[in-house]
């Protein structure tokens, strides 16, 4: 698997020199046909933040009722990225009444109008834009995978979303906190069925060799007042940031930030620092809406993935199927 | 082409009402929007597994020649999330199918909306299309 993943990148690899050397010019994005939103949260003032015996926020289901995290579809986190007005893309957007794209499962704040995802279009080329800090091979990676439609999207080959795209692939997940046991865990519904441990023993991220890149990487967590917050290290360089391509290195260091303004609400804050792909670091931010009905189910993204079969290189031969 | 739209909207709508997500993979990678594909067959087989429900159907050409279609849906999950079961389409059924066909031109396509000939029930199929970018 791994030595044709490698292929699969190498491939990549040499049609970004190519789209380099050919000098392709920038394309316009196409149009984007209206989406129809829900977006809105329940009706109703909002309920109060749920809490634990000891006053800590509730970020799960309080006992004996049912309910999970809506992850909405974040496709470009290009568009969450806080700038320095201290807005975002999407929020200026939706505050200047053109209808949004916020995506779908986001709540709190305005209503919001058809999801990233949901709009139908607009990517085919679109280039890296200006708000991301991006160096010149991490930019290049981008505007290939624009191109491509990411085509070479890794969720599509059924490994996880990693890091803060967990928390942009729209799949129902669930955080359990176990202060007895000084750890909380996050469980996700798609992309891969995967769960997350953060430990909240005050433990130090393992140091040199000790520390194993993985998809998830290794999260330790501590309360800052009502919010949660989560250092992130080890991340390895299977994963995308987000489903538009916005690449990471392994030196990827993430800081979340996870509040619950009101029941109904899960503020998600993501700062990303990767000196070995972009020139600074950025925050992202978006909401993620309670779904108080719902229950996780069983998906198992390997099981029979057609894409993966028929999925072809950039010189039209199959990765992973039988050649013809 | 008017109904069309609007079984479109209506479809789109539905979905975003059910906050089914099904992303599994890119939809723009693999299909294109702007090939639209409406198709009455016989249903031959059903793969009702993950990331993505498959079936297949006959479908007689205006020239009479019979192809067999390949269809994707949404996961079993998602689609039971739209009130599906595994024994909502069976083997031997009538169906129309609405969705959008392969970018490289075969017989295969994601399907966004089934209708069972027998009951003329419009199915929603957890289609990845309003959920990616098509584009």
């Amino acid at each position: 698997m791994q030595i044709y993943l490698r292929g699969a990148l190498l491939s990549s690899m040499v049609a970004i020199l190519f789209s380099a050397f050919l000098g392709v010019g920038a394309q316009q994005p196409g149009a984007q046909p209206a989406g129809a939103g829900r977006g809105r949260g329940p009706a109703g003032p909002p309920e109060p933040t749920p809490r634990l015996a000891d006053g800590t926020p509730n970020l799960g289901r309080v006992a004996g009722e049912k309910g999970v995290w809506n992850v909405p579809y974040i496709t470009n986190m290009g568009e969450r990225i806080v700038e320095g007005d201290g807005t975002t893309v999407v929020e200026r957007r939706l505050a200047s009444g053109r209808g949004g794209r916020g995506a779908r499962g986001e709540t709190g704040g305005p209503p919001l109008g058809g999801g990233e995802g949901t709009s139908g279009g607009a990517r085919g080329g679109a280039r890296s834009e200006p708000q991301v800090p991006f160096m010149p091979w991490s930019a290049a990676m981008y505007d290939y995978i624009s191109k491509n439609e990411s085509k070479y999207d890794p969720e599509g080959f059924c490994l996880p979303p990693g890091g803060p795209r967990l928390m942009a692939t729209p799949y129902p997940m669930e955080i359990v906190q176990l202060p007895e046991q000084k750890r909380i865990l996050m469980i996700f519904e798609g992309a891969t069925h995967i769960w997350r441990e953060i430990y909240m023993d005050g433990r130090p991220h393992p140091q040199g060799d000790g520390l194993n890149p993985t998809y998830l990487g290794h999260s330790v967590g501590r309360w800052e007042g009502d919010t949660l917050v989560v250092d992130i290290v080890g991340f390895n360089e299977q994963t995308w940031i987000d489903y538009y391509g916005h690449p990471h290195t392994d030196m990827l260091h993430v800081v979340e930030k996870y509040s619950r303004p009101n029941r109904n609400v899960l503020h998600y804050e993501a700062t990303f620092d990767d000196p070995g792909a972009y020139t600074k670091p950025f925050t992202v931010r978006w909401n993620i809406n309670w779904n108080p009905t719902g229950e996780l189910t069983e998906y198992i993204c390997q099981e029979n993935n057609k894409y993966l079969q028929r999925l072809t290189d950039d010189f039209g031969q199959p990765i992973f199927g039988k050649k013809p | 082409m008017r109904m069309k739209h609007v079984a479109f909207a209506v479809a789109a709508g539905f979905m975003l009402a059910t906050g089914s997500a099904i992303a599994h993979h890119s939809f723009a990678a693999e299909f294109d929007a702007n090939k639209p594909v409406n198709l009455k067959g016989v249903v031959t087989k059903i793969e009702w597994s993950n990331p993505h429900t498959y079936f297949y159907l006959d479908v007689t050409q205006p020239d009479g020649k019979v192809v067999n279609w390949g269809m994707e849906m949404g996961s079993p999950n998602g689609l039971m999330r739209q009130g599906w079961t595994r024994n909502t389409m069976k083997v031997g059924d009538e169906v129309s199918v609405e969705g959008a066909q392969a970018k490289d031109g075969t017989f295969v396509g994601n399907a966004r909306v089934v209708i069972l000939a027998a009951t003329g029930k419009r199915l929603f199929a957890a289609s990845s299309q309003t959920e990616t970018p098509q584009r």
